[in-house]
């Protein structure tokens, strides 16, 4: 008895959902308004814009499989959002465009994703400076790989931010700085040329990056002397303490980078322990 | 000298430029006048005005190394120093009656000139290092003994600077001045900024003590310059003897120039040493 009735609900039930499928064809074959070869394709009706230009539509023989003819585009990393284009032809004319994930170049406007991003135009590697900066915090172990390719932002970065605390400090030194570094770059530039002789290898961009990437402890000491009592042996002491970090990261990527082995060490030393001498004047007085 | 390989100059990870490529140098230049211009600023710089500073650099730089060499002996040679070169060469420099052996430069064939020894083998050779960075290091010490007193500015200290050079020019041009007198003007030119630029050692280290303790100044000043007065007559007079004709040895002349640079050093190191 308990079995009969089960299958009997059982078949009420298939015999409702057979019903429903019917509905839901019926519903779907009422509401499509495309050729029915395009009904698999999608089922969103596209925007049609009153101000569109009527340019020339991208017209698409309906049921050939091959995808749009490839556009020249820059190579690009992926793009999850499909693009809709802006210009879209009348509704009369020829079937609508297609969503794809590769962009379709419209005659006016939308060329904006054909560029690369900004960043990456003007050469600024965000992480990359960020690794770098990160490297310098820590003296003792030093990657001299990351520091190969010369970069200018980050040193400029630094650079700003050291005079940007001298300006709290009441001292307006952005121009100074500038001059002074590029002179210390040069400077440097020639001594560690002469030294290393045949070996050495070091050209002007890369000394200025790392002169600028080291400049990382003279901006947290500038930091810090804001709040040290000005002129006193307690920053002179600590000044030093940063220098001597300055000089010692300095050091060790230049002689990793530009040189092989380590017999001049003592010499390049104390030029770049110049360097950031003459830079901690500026923040100690 | 410095033969850079040409990969070292370009970036490894310069983005493609859709501009024109410059051409690529032909040889990399030799002498640190020429290297300056290709590490300097970003890819599109290099790659755009490369070509242009190909052009204008390329051509210029050979004339000017040409020229160059004519009154600048090879300025690498002064450089080839180490650390224990330096040592010694800053106790002979520094307290000149304590040097046992002789002053004179080793002289060694080479391609059948004469030409002396590098800075390694020679002590008595002079080199470019310890002038420069004893000069470099003079214009800090006077910014931190301008800082102490509370004068500190970065216009002072460029006037340092200014009044640093002007010393050395002074120095180099009695050197020169003397030696021509005495008819032994074929001393290379950059041996005697060398010798010109040792003063600051001695400069430096007077600052250094006289920022711990004001008077002693005035003691250590005619210390040290009668210490580089016999240093500079020393080098000199081996200078002269190996430059000069040989009938006019030992004369008496000579010897009260020599005294006279001796002396002069005293009011020069007063000078630069009043910050």
């Amino acid at each position: 008895m308990i079995e009969s009735s089960l299958s009997l609900r059982l078949n009420h039930k298939n015999k409702r959902k057979k019903q429903l499928k019917k509905a839901k064809k019926q519903n779907t074959k009422s509401k499509t308004f495309f050729p029915p070869s395009m009904a698999k394709e999608f089922s969103v009706r596209p925007v049609i814009f009153p101000s569109s230009t009527p340019s020339t539509p991208y017209t698409r023989r309906p049921g050939s499989s091959s995808p749009p003819p490839p556009f020249q585009t820059a190579p690009r990393t992926s793009s999850p959002l499909p693009f809709i284009p802006f210009d879209i032809p009348s509704t009369s004319s020829a079937p609508p465009p297609l969503y794809s994930g590769i962009p379709i170049a419209s005659s006016s406007s939308g060329y904006f994703e054909d560029e690369p991003p900004l960043l990456e135009e003007l050469g600024i590697n965000t992480r990359q400076i960020w690794r770098k900066t990160v490297s310098i915090l820590n003296p003792i172990r030093l990657d001299p790989v990351l520091h190969e390719d010369g970069d200018l932002s980050g040193p400029f970065m630094f650079l700003l931010s050291f005079g940007l605390f001298q300006l709290l400090a009441g001292k307006f030194y952005f121009g100074i700085v500038l001059g002074w570094v590029i002179m210390a770059s040069l400077f440097l530039y020639s001594t560690f040329n002469m030294i290393a002789g045949r070996n050495g290898c070091l050209d002007l961009y890369r000394c200025f990056s790392i002169i600028g990437y080291c400049m990382l402890p003279m901006v947290i000491f500038s930091a810090g002397s804001l709040f040290l009592p000005h002129g006193g042996t307690l920053i002179f002491a600590i000044g030093m303490v940063f220098v001597f970090w300055s000089t010692w990261v300095c050091t060790s990527l230049l002689l990793r980078l530009a040189s092989c082995g380590d017999e001049h060490r003592g010499l390049v030393g104390y030029a770049c322990w110049l360097v950031y001498l003459l830079f901690s004047l500026l923040v100690i007085f | 000298m410095l033969n850079c390989s040409i990969s070292a100059m370009y970036n490894p990870n310069m983005a493609s430029q859709a501009g024109p490529q410059g051409p690529p140098p032909l040889n990399p230049q030799q002498g640190p006048f020429g290297n300056a211009f290709y590490g300097a600023g970003s890819e599109f710089i290099k790659t755009g005005l490369g070509a242009y500073g190909e052009k204008f650099l390329g051509s210029s730089s050979e004339f000017m190394q040409s020229n160059i060499s004519r009154y600048f002996s090879n300025p690498q040679y002064y450089f080839q120093v180490n650390d224990q070169y330096v040592r010694n060469k800053l106790r002979v420099v520094l307290f000149p009656f304590i040097h046992r052996g002789h002053w004179t430069r080793i002289t060694e064939p080479v391609g059948g000139r004469l030409s002396y020894k590098p800075p390694i083998y020679d002590i008595n050779a002079p080199d470019l290092y310890i002038p420069v960075m004893a000069f470099a290091t003079y214009v800090i010490l006077a910014g931190f003994s301008l800082g102490f007193i509370g004068k500190f500015s970065p216009e002072a200290l460029n006037y340092q600077l200014t009044r640093g050079l002007l010393g050395w020019f002074v120095q180099v041009a009695l050197l020169k001045s003397l030696l021509y007198s005495m008819g032994g003007g074929e001393a290379a030119l950059l041996d005697i900024v060398a010798y010109g630029g040792y003063l600051f050692t001695g400069l430096s280290l007077g600052i250094v003590v006289s920022m711990f303790w004001s008077l002693s100044y005035y003691v250590l000043v005619p210390w040290l310059s009668i210490c580089m007065g016999v240093f500079l007559v020393k080098t000199m007079q081996r200078v002269l003897l190996t430059e000069m004709r040989s009938h006019e040895r030992h004369s008496s002349r000579q010897h009260y120039m020599l005294l006279f640079m001796g002396i002069a050093q005293i009011p020069l190191f007063l000078w630069l040493g009043s910050v």
